[in-house]
């Protein structure tokens, strides 16, 4: 391997030797790596163990059939956005509904012809592109190219559950610029706008590696710091504020922007809902506006407290 | 991109059946090596029909039909797969025997 150009993996579940043969001389030519599985149960434990890009199924398979293969894929969190093309020996219309209905992209007949057959895994990769750059899209902020609101919600599930299952500490803090309304309202939308582009910036470049940045709508954003106690997010906040204090805007050079924040752990070794926990990082937030804004305010429990300076 | 072949009688007329993927250098390989295995699997298909194994029969012929056109053998994936068919049809011992033949002799005949 070169190491230059990513090697696209093609999962070939097939008893006949014949077809893994064939499919592995035409796919090189496309390029592609074909790997082999010879009945559904080695096929499914492939695919858990390393994803491949698609799967080509045949239906007449020992044991298991493709069929069943197919609704075992397509069950599966892990394994249900593969793209799977049938390439069965039967011409059946009646199969060919059942696999596509069941959610296989295409279904090719052997004996196949090979450019048929790479011509259409050309497509299914293509349509497969497409529908992940979609997805993340679907996640992403617009404005500023931060996750959205419905990224936030899957990522605190799996911020966590990888937090339980550590035992290790996992901040939340919400974060709310200062007065942002009269930036719109004084300076118009664009400039509002910049501020929000900016402050993403910050974020971006003040946030450590495994820390994420989202904005939740409007002026409100919330970061999630995984393996960090309150105490040790009260440095990473500051930088923030600091550093979003030292901007000055070009639109307004005069008027200097804030940020308060309000900071939550998840209570290592407690028992925090996550509604309770993000409650308390709420109350945080809002506890910081009502104290003048511009600080951090964090929760302990039910207490919440200025950060120590 | 090759043609199904439309010579059937000349199929029949005892002379070689050459693969349309003679002249593929990704494939002359693998052809050659099938070509070769063709006495083998010939010899299995007679065993199982003869053993009236016919669920094995029809696996293996159901294989063989969809093999043979990749390695360019539209001929012999038709005919096995009119032998897969004769079993699904319930055929008798005479029409299974028929068209064991049919395809038998297709294999023989075929070269790289
Ligand atoms: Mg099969």
């Amino acid at each position: 391997m070169s190491g230059s150009a990513p090697v696209t993996r093609v999962l070939a579940i097939d008893d006949s030797e014949d077809i893994h043969a064939i499919l592995r001389a035409r796919l090189e030519r496309e390029g592609l790596v074909l790997e082999s599985a010879a009945s559904g149960a080695e096929g499914l434990a492939a695919v858990l163990a390393d994803p491949p890009a698609l799967i080509l199924l045949d239906l007449g398979l020992p044991g298991m059939d493709g069929f069943e293969v197919l609704r075992h894929l397509k069950d599966n969190d892990r394994t249900h956005s593969i793209p799977v093309i049938v390439l069965s020996g039967s011409d059946d219309a009646k199969d060919k509904v059942r696999g596509l209905d069941m959610g296989a992209v295409d279904y090719v007949c052997k004996p196949f012809d090979h450019y048929e057959l790479s011509a259409r895994l050309r497509v299914a990769l293509r349509t497969q592109r497409l529908l992940e750059m979609l997805a993340r899209r679907a996640q992403i902020d617009g404005l500023t190219g931060l996750w959205n609101r419905e990224h936030f919600d899957a990522r605190l599930a799996d911020a966590l559950a990888t937090s339980a299952r550590h035992g290790a500490p996992l901040a939340l803090a919400y974060g709310d610029l200062d007065h942002f309304k009269s930036v719109n309202d004084t300076y118009g939308h664009s400039a509002g706008d910049a501020v929000l582009e900016g402050f993403a910036d910050i974020l971006l470049g003040e946030l450590r590696e495994a820390d994420v940045a989202f904005r939740l709508g409007g002026e409100e954003f919330a970061l999630l710091l995984p393996d960090t106690t309150v105490e040790e997010s009260i440095a990473v906040l500051e930088r923030i504020r600091a550093s979003l204090a030292g901007v000055c805007w070009p639109r307004h050079p005069d008027r200097a922007i804030t940020c308060s924040f309000g900071v939550a752990d998840r209570g290592v070794g407690g028992s925090w809902e996550p509604s309770a926990w993000m409650e308390a990082a709420d109350k945080a937030l809002y506890a910081a506006k009502n104290a003048g804004r511009d600080r951090v305010m964090i929760a302990h429990g039910e207490e919440i407290e200025p950060a120590p300076c | 991109m090759h043609q199904p072949d439309t010579r059937p009688h000349a199929l029949r007329n005892g002379g070689e059946l050459r693969s349309t993927l003679a002249d593929d250098p990704d494939m002359r390989e693998l052809v050659g090596q099938f070509v070769e295995s063709l006495g083998k699997r010939v010899t299995l298909l007679e065993s199982l029909l003869l053993g009236g194994e016919t669920a094995e029969l029809r696996r293996a012929a159901h294989q063989l039909k969809g093999a043979g056109g990749g390695y360019g053998f539209d001929p012999i994936s038709a005919a096995a797969g009119a032998l897969e068919r004769s079993v699904d049809a319930g055929a008798s011992h005479e029409e299974l025997r028929a068209s064991m033949d049919e395809l038998a002799s297709l294999c023989r005949r075929a070269s790289v």
